[in-house]
C-alpha cells in the first residue's frame, strides 16, 4: 500500500471534519461542555468510517458512484429532491468556506476580508482546472495535514487526560438545566451533521472512481476510510479539549477561526499561531474544493453527464461549468455579507435531513448479493450500517425542532 | 440479465448508468419504450437517454425545473445495441455514434481548450 493513496481519505475527512464550521464548532463545544461531547465525534466517526468504506467498496466492485446509486435506488423524483437538498446544503457548506479563507486570510495578511475571499475563489477554480484529480487529493490533503499542530498542542498543554478518556463514553453532564441540557442535545445532533456531511461520501466514492479503483483496491480502501477519518476526528478532538482546557474554565466561547488558533498560541506563541492559521487555511480551502466539486458530481452524476476531473476540463465541459458555478455562486453568497459562521448552523441542520437518504441506497446496494458479488456486506458492515441508519433518521427528525428551540445552540 | 431476455420490472432497469463500448460513461437509462399492443408480447424497444424523457415521471413544475438546468434533450438507444445489463447498461456501440453527448460536444466549445494537466 503506497501512502500516498491514502491522501483521497485525509482529504475526504480534513475537508470534512476541519472545515470552517468543524474549526469553531469543535471549539464552541468543548468551552461550553468541557469534555463531555468527545463521545459523539468518536460514535459519529465509527458511522463516516461505516459508510465511507462502503461508498468506496461500492465504487470499486459496482463501478457507481452515491449519486447513481441514489437515484436508480429512490426513483427520479425523490432522487430528484434529495438532489436539491442536498445541492442546497453543499452550497451553503462552500459559502461558508470561502468567507472562512477570506478570514483566514485577513488574520494572516491584513488585506479586507471580501478581497481575500474573492481571490480566494479564484485560486482554488484555477487550481482545480489545472491539477488533475490526483494532485487536487494530494495538494490540499497533505497541505491540510499541517493542522496536527492542533494535536501537538493538546499534548504541549497536558490536558487532565483521564478526563479526556472519560469523554469518549457516551454521557450527558450532571446540574444542566433544560435549556442547558437542549443546547447540549443540539450540539451532539450537529456534530453527527458535520462529521457525516453527505458530501463526504459523493466526494469519496467519486474520489474512488476518479482513480479507477477495481476489487483489488479494496483494502486501500478499508485503510484509507478508516485511517483518513480517524485523522479528522483526532484533529476535532484535539480542538475541542484544547477548548475545554483553555477556554471553558476562562469562560471564553471562541465564535471565530481566529480564537481558535489561539489554542495553539498559547503553548507555542507566534510561530504555534502562524502554523494553526496556515493549516486551517488548507484544510478549508480542501473544504471548498471538495464542497464545489461534491455538488458537481452529484449534479452530472444525476443528469448523466460526463464526470471527473481525471479528464481534461473540455472533456466534462457541463462537470465543469458546474464546479465553477458552485463557486462563483459561493461567492456571491459571501459578497452580501452575510456571517459566515450563521451559514454553517443552516448547512448543519440541512444535511442532517438529507443523511438517511444519502446512505439508505447505498446501504442497500453494498448489501445486494447480485451487484456486489463476493463483495457484498458482512455481518458487522450490515450491523453497523443499520445502527448507524436508526441513529441519523432520528436525528433528521430531531434536528429541526432543535435548531429552533436553542437559536441554533445559542440558547 | 440479457437484452433479449424477460425483464420483470422495469423499475430494474430505470435510472441505471450507461456505458458504451469504449468504456464511457453515456447517461442514465432515463425511460423506456415499449413495443407490442393489447393481447401481444409486450417488449422492450429502446432505452430513452436524456432529461427530455423525465416528462411522464415528473410533475410539470419540476419539469420545468429539469428543463432550465439540463434541458430537455432525449436520444433513444435501441435495444440491439444493448450488450448487457446488470448493476449498469453496457452498449455495443460508441454513445457518439448513437448521438449521446451531443449537448457535451456542444458545452465543449464554451470552454478554452489549455492551461489543464
Amino acid at each position: 500500500l503506497n501512502p500516498l493513496e491514502l491522501t483521497l481519505g485525509i482529504m475526504t475527512a480534513v475537508g470534512g471534519f476541519v472545515d470552517i464550521s468543524q474549526v469553531v464548532f469543535s471549539a464552541l463545544a468543548g468551552s461550553m461542555f468541557g469534555y463531555s461531547l468527545i463521545w459523539a465525534f468518536g460514535v459519529s466517526t465509527v458511522g463516516i468510517i461505516v459508510f465511507g468504506e462502503m461508498s468506496g467498496r461500492v465504487a470499486a466492485v459496482a463501478k457507481q458512484p452515491v449519486f447513481n446509486l441514489m437515484r436508480h435506488r429512490l426513483g427520479l423524483k425523490l432522487g430528484l429532491v434529495t438532489l436539491a437538498a442536498s445541492v442546497f446544503s453543499t452550497l451553503i457548506t462552500c459559502a461558508a468556506e470561502i468567507g472562512g479563507l477570506g478570514l483566514l486570510l485577513r488574520y494572516l495578511t491584513g488585506a479586507s476580508y471580501m478581497l481575500m475571499a474573492t481571490i480566494s475563489a479564484f485560486v482554488l477554480m484555477a487550481a482545480i482546472w489545472v491539477l488533475p484529480f490526483k494532485w487536487i487529493e494530494r495538494t490540499f490533503g497533505l497541505l491540510g495535514l499541517l493542522m496536527i499542530v492542533f494535536v501537538v498542542a493538546l499534548t504541549a498543554i497536558d490536558p487532565p487526560w483521564e478526563k479526556v478518556a472519560a469523554g469518549f463514553l457516551p454521557q450527558v453532564p450532571q446540574g444542566l438545566s433544560q435549556k442547558e441540557l437542549m443546547n447540549f442535545a443540539y450540539f451532539a445532533v450537529a456534530i453527527f451533521s458535520a462529521v457525516m456531511f453527505p458530501y463526504e461520501a459523493y466526494f469519496y466514492s467519486s474520489g474512488g472512481i476518479e482513480e479507477q479503483w477495481g476489487p483489488k483496491d479494496l483494502l486501500t480502501n478499508r485503510v484509507t476510510a478508516i485511517a483518513g477519518m480517524a485523522l479528522g476526528s483526532l484533529l476535532s478532538i484535539a480542538m475541542l479539549a484544547s477548548a475545554a482546557q483553555l477556554f471553558g474554565p476562562a469562560n471564553v466561547g471562541p465564535q471565530i477561526p481566529g480564537s481558535v488558533a489561539l489554542e495553539t498560541a498559547i503553548p507555542f506563541g507566534p510561530l504555534g499561531l502562524i502554523l494553526a492559521l496556515l493549516g486551517m487555511l488548507f484544510a478549508v480551502a480542501g473544504a471548498a474544493v471538495e464542497t464545489a466539486m461534491a455538488n458537481a458530481y452529484s449534479i452530472a452524476q444525476f443528469f448523466g453527464w460526463q464526470w471527473g476531473r481525471r479528464r481534461q476540463p473540455w472533456e466534462a465541459p457541463r462537470f465543469t461549468f458546474a464546479w465553477i458555478i458552485m463557486l462563483l455562486v459561493s461567492l456571491a453568497i459571501v459578497l452580501t455579507g452575510v456571517d459566515p459562521m450563521s451559514l454553517v448552523q443552516y448547512a448543519i441542520v440541512f444535511s442532517i435531513l438529507v443523511l438517511p437518504l444519502t446512505y439508505l441506497p447505498l446501504m442497500l446496494l453494498a448489501g445486494d448479493r447480485k451487484y456486489m458479488g463476493q463483495y457484498v456486506n458482512g455481518w458487522l458492515a450490515k450491523i453497523l450500517g443499520w445502527l448507524f441508519f436508526a441513529i441519523i433518521t432520528v436525528m433528521a427528525i430531531v434536528a429541526l425542532p432543535l435548531f429552533f428551540l436553542t437559536s441554533g445552540g445559542q440558547g | 440479465m440479457k437484452p433479449d431476455g424477460q425483464i420483470k420490472l422495469v423499475s430494474e432497469l430505470l435510472d441505471l448508468p450507461l456505458y458504451d463500448v469504449e468504456g464511457n460513461y453515456a447517461g442514465v437509462v432515463d425511460d423506456v419504450e415499449f413495443r407490442g399492443s393489447a393481447g401481444k408480447d409486450l417488449k422492450l424497444k429502446a432505452l430513452l437517454v436524456g432529461p427530455g424523457a423525465y416528462k411522464a415521471r415528473l410533475p410539470a413544475w419540476a419539469m420545468w425545473v429539469v428543463r432550465k438546468i439540463a434541458g430537455d434533450r432525449i436520444t433513444r438507444v435501441p435495444m440491439d445495441k444493448v450488450h448487457s445489463i446488470g448493476s449498469s447498461v453496457k452498449l455495443e456501440c460508441s454513445g457518439r455514434d448513437l448521438g449521446l453527448h451531443k449537448s457535451e460536444r456542444a458545452a465543449a466549445n464554451w470552454i478554452p481548450h489549455w492551461g489543464a494537466l
